[in-house]
């Protein structure tokens, strides 16, 4: 059940966090990368050590300023860091350094997609506005062992950009389509990698639920750290119900901090912190005021790659796809440029393209023996491919020939061409033989009686002749050729 | 002058017991501190710009990376440590 009763309407809003893809890390000259042994990866601006000072990473800067032109935010004139402060062991400087008045990014919109009636239906189109987003610095990881707890600083200061929306969200399933559409931008920028398994994406989720038709908002709960979409979603329906539960019984909605148990299912209260909310914010001493130039704003425009729902709607409308093939191609940026030079290189017939692309090819780049193949290494190229659709689409080749074809090229990056004449794959498109030939098989008594069938109607009996004629040429005839000049004779 | 804090609160924010005595001596020591941030406040100064405290990006460093510590010598700074984690008493924020 993704969808409350219809009576209530749940409103949600996420802040999704984002490790920044960067070398090193976002205040500190330490690298930083997943997998590390614990606190290898720190320095002593990262620990707050006396003596040292915070310098802000460029390249952090610059990834935060390009996340907010592709979701069309305002890139302010300058931007401050401040101190947010409390004790606890995930953070060495007992603050943490943060936007909170003058952030990075303001305003801006996701596009999101909701899934259709069926795979082969574009669902509903909606944006979701992106109040402000934050470059801050992540903190430690803690690890509870027995009567203890262990403390690795390896996570502490890298990028983090907090992504705040307003709370435009409807249903766990919005929340998952804003949550896919952010992931599939921010990535296809080369802004992050969300890679959730390796935690670069954790997520907020505040969720209040309202009596349909009334403007004023219900008391919000906030589930922290999740760190997948299915958490995100999970969660959304689980509160959802739990505060109809208790709202129709009666009792009120506590505004409260609460966690996922993702294994079973299920939230709880997180034991609240005392005065956890009193952080005691003050601007940081050690960063100045950063004065961003529009200079600067003007050149990573120009690293924002064309939205992907531009470019679906641009595959239907200008290239004529089907959705399906057009919303495969369109959520990778790196497969959506390699069909796109296939394309540059037999403009003909872009949809002949999309297909091989989107089924064959991705479902043997999945299904490499050894390892999943990458695009990048895979050995056949756009041009081969597109030199492949035209051959079919010339008829030399048989479009079931085309899928052998295809297998070929993809393990050995051989042209179409070559295959087809070493396999002497090439179909018989010589009129004149082929007259010869049909003319021998129609003169045969074996078919006479399809023959007589034919011209009392049924359509379906000049398939028999066909058979006889792909034998005498072993399968080479052309068979669209073979169909008119069996009308032609018989007419 | 008024105190402008409350010792007790300030007391549980930073996690810190404190006694009787101590806190009259730190309230006393905090209106002192204050009290030279509002005598500074009042002081006749030259007015500010507000772009002495701003830098352009000439001030980012680059996106190189640095020598680290080593774990070794980031648990030597700590009272306690294990398996080159530093060691905490159990913080709790788990299901309970």
């Amino acid at each position: 059940m993704s969808t409350p009763p219809s009576d209530w309407e749940v409103v949600i809003g996420l802040e999704v966090h984002v490790q920044l893809h960067t070398r090193a890390k976002v205040f500190a000259s330490s690298p930083w990368g997943f997998g590390q042994e614990p606190n290898e990866q720190v320095d002593p601006v990262v620990l707050g050590l006396p003596g040292t000072l915070p310098v802000v990473n460029r390249e952090a800067v610059e990834k935060s300023i390009l996340f907010g032109l592709v979701v069309g935010a305002s890139v302010p004139e300058h931007c401050s860091w401040d101190r947010k402060n409390y004790f606890y062991p995930d953070n060495p400087k007992n603050y943490q350094l943060t936007q909170k008045d003058f952030p990075v990014v303001v305003g801006g919109q996701v596009e999101i997609e909701l899934p259709g009636a069926s795979r082969n239906v574009m669902g509903e189109h909606k944006f979701i506005r992106i109040h402000h987003a934050h470059l801050e610095e992540d903190v430690g990881k803690l690890s509870h062992a027995g009567s203890g707890s262990l403390v690795d600083y390896n996570r502490a200061g890298v990028p983090l950009l907090e992504i705040v929306t307003e709370p435009d969200l409807r249903s766990s399933a919005e929340a998952e389509a804003f949550l896919r559409s952010l992931v599939a931008m921010i990535t296809q920028a080369g802004v992050a990698d969300c890679d959730m398994e390796k935690g670069q994406l954790r997520c907020d989720c505040n969720v209040s639920i309202r009596r349909r038709g009334t403007e004023k908002l219900g008391t919000r709960t906030e589930t922290k750290n999740l760190n997948s979409i299915s958490s995100v979603r999970d969660t959304v329906i689980y509160e959802t119900a739990r505060q109809i539960r208790e709202l129709e019984a009666g009792r009120s909605i506590t505004q409260e901090t609460r966690g996922w148990n993702a294994e079973l299912v299920r939230g709880y209260v997180l034991r609240d912190k005392e005065d956890a909310h009193d952080y005691r914010y003050f601007p940081d001493p050690d960063i100045p005021t950063l004065k961003i130039s529009r200079e600067t704003v003007t050149r990573l425009s120009a690293l924002v790659p064309e939205n992907l729902y531009d470019r679906q709607r641009r595959y239907i409308a200008n290239l004529g796809l089907p959705y399906t093939a057009a919303s495969v191609l369109v959520n990778d940026r790196a497969l959506a440029e390699w069909f796109e030079l296939a394309v540059a290189a037999h403009p003909a017939n872009p949809s002949g393209i999309a297909n091989l692309v989107a089924n064959d090819l991705l479902r043997d780049l999945a299904a490499s023996a050894t390892a999943p193949v990458s695009l990048e290494s895979c050995l056949i190229k756009p041009a081969q491919l597109a030199g492949l659709v035209k051959l079919t689409d010339e008829g030399v080749i048989s479009k079931q020939q085309a899928k052998e074809v295809f297998t070929e090229m993809f393990t050995s990056g051989r042209d179409a061409a070559a295959i087809v004449d070493a396999k002497g794959l090439r179909q018989n498109s010589d009129t004149g033989e082929l007259e010869k030939i049909v003319q021998e098989v129609i003169a045969d008594p074996a078919v006479a009686k399809s023959i007589a069938e034919y011209r009392a109607g049924n359509e379906k009996a000049i398939n028999a002749l066909k058979g006889p004629i792909m034998k005498r040429t072993q399968g080479k005839a052309n068979p669209v050729l073979i169909d008119q000049l069996l009308r032609k004779f018989l007419g | 002058m008024a105190e402008g804090f409350d010792i007790d609160h300030l007391a549980k924010l930073a996690r810190l017991s404190l006694t009787a005595e101590e806190k009259a001596l730190y309230s006393s020591q905090l209106n002192q501190i204050l009290g030279h941030f509002e005598a500074l406040a009042q002081a006749d100064l030259p007015a500010l710009s507000d772009d002495a405290r701003v830098v352009d990006e000439a001030a980012l460093r680059s996106d190189e990376p640095g020598p680290v510590l080593g774990s070794a010598a980031v648990t030597r700074l700590a009272p306690a440590s294990r398996d080159g984690q530093i060691s905490v008493p159990r913080v709790v924020d788990d299901e309970s």
